[in-house]
């Protein structure tokens, strides 16, 4: 959703060309992302030239304030679809930052690491907005990511195995 | 304005914004190097969306009141004592990333 596609593209602008090719998700209620992820990659065409992409759109896992019963069916859902795509995929590194669409795939990626068929490196990066306490997502995958990347020092208190950089979008 | 694609432009043209405390708004105006004054109502605003504007409060980047206090506020604001906000630094995430991944 927005604010996080906005954040997750300052990410990645300082990123090298190894980091290829890119596969964006986000959730098919999102009309505003994929606009936004095209306007940067075509900015980095520019620049590379072999800038390589891809967009996927999956179901939202949860709604804000969704009953806690219907999430786990919506979010069972969520990872029953993605459990495919990742499967295609085989990504090499899983890079996140909060919106509820990236817990199904982490899930996804955990599940085929444990299977043996592809190990993901999951790096989640938790919101700017975020100072003092975690995102849902952020509560979750503290314990499932390789790195967990806050962006204020009393989170990183809070959460000794974060990593903290400082302010990093 | 009813919702404009982009406030880029009006914000650009702005000696001072008043905002309030929504995460993109704070962070847009500073970037611009435009003084803001954030203006919170606690009762209205879930937790989590007052972190940011009070961080920013708390380190001088912004000025904050609420609906009752805001015209006190912009008669006796001194806008100096605002802070800059420095940019954030995705090298840094780049470095980090590179050192994760194996490409030194």
């Amino acid at each position: 959703t927005g604010g996080h596609t906005t954040e997750i593209l300052r990410l990645l602008s300082c990123l090298s060309e190894s980091y290829s090719p890119r596969h964006y998700i986000f959730a098919d209620s999102d009309k505003m992302s994929e606009a936004k992820i095209r306007s940067f990659e075509q900015k980095r065409a520019e620049t590379f030239s072999s800038s390589q992409f891809t967009l996927h759109r999956i179901p939202r896992s949860r709604e804000v304030r969704q009953s806690w019963t219907s999430s786990a069916v919506t979010t069972l859902y969520s990872i029953l679809y993605s459990l495919p795509l990742t499967y295609k995929l085989k990504p090499d590194l899983i890079l996140c930052n909060g919106p509820g669409t990236c817990v199904p795939v982490c899930i996804s990626a955990l599940l085929l690491g444990l299977l043996g068929i592809k190990r993901a490196i999951i790096v989640y990066v938790e919101s700017i907005c975020r100072v003092e306490t975690l995102s849902l997502s952020g509560k979750i995958l503290y314990y499932f990511s390789d790195y967990f990347i806050v962006q204020w020092p009393d989170l990183k208190e809070k959460y000794p195995k974060s990593v903290y950089l400082g302010r990093i979008v | 304005f009813r919702f404009k694609d982009s406030l880029a432009e009006d914000l650009g043209r702005a000696d001072l914004v008043i905002s309030h405390a929504g995460a993109g708004s704070c962070l847009e105006t500073l970037e611009k190097g435009k003084p803001l004054i954030v203006v919170t109502n606690e009762k209205l605003m879930h937790n989590h969306q007052l972190e940011l504007a009070k961080q920013l409060h708390r380190d001088g980047h912004v000025l904050r009141c609420n609906c009752s206090t805001l015209v006190e506020t912009l008669q006796s604001m001194d806008l100096s004592t605002l802070k800059p906000f420095p940019p954030g630094q995705p090298e840094k995430f780049a470095l980090f990333l590179d050192k994760v991944v194996g490409f030194q």
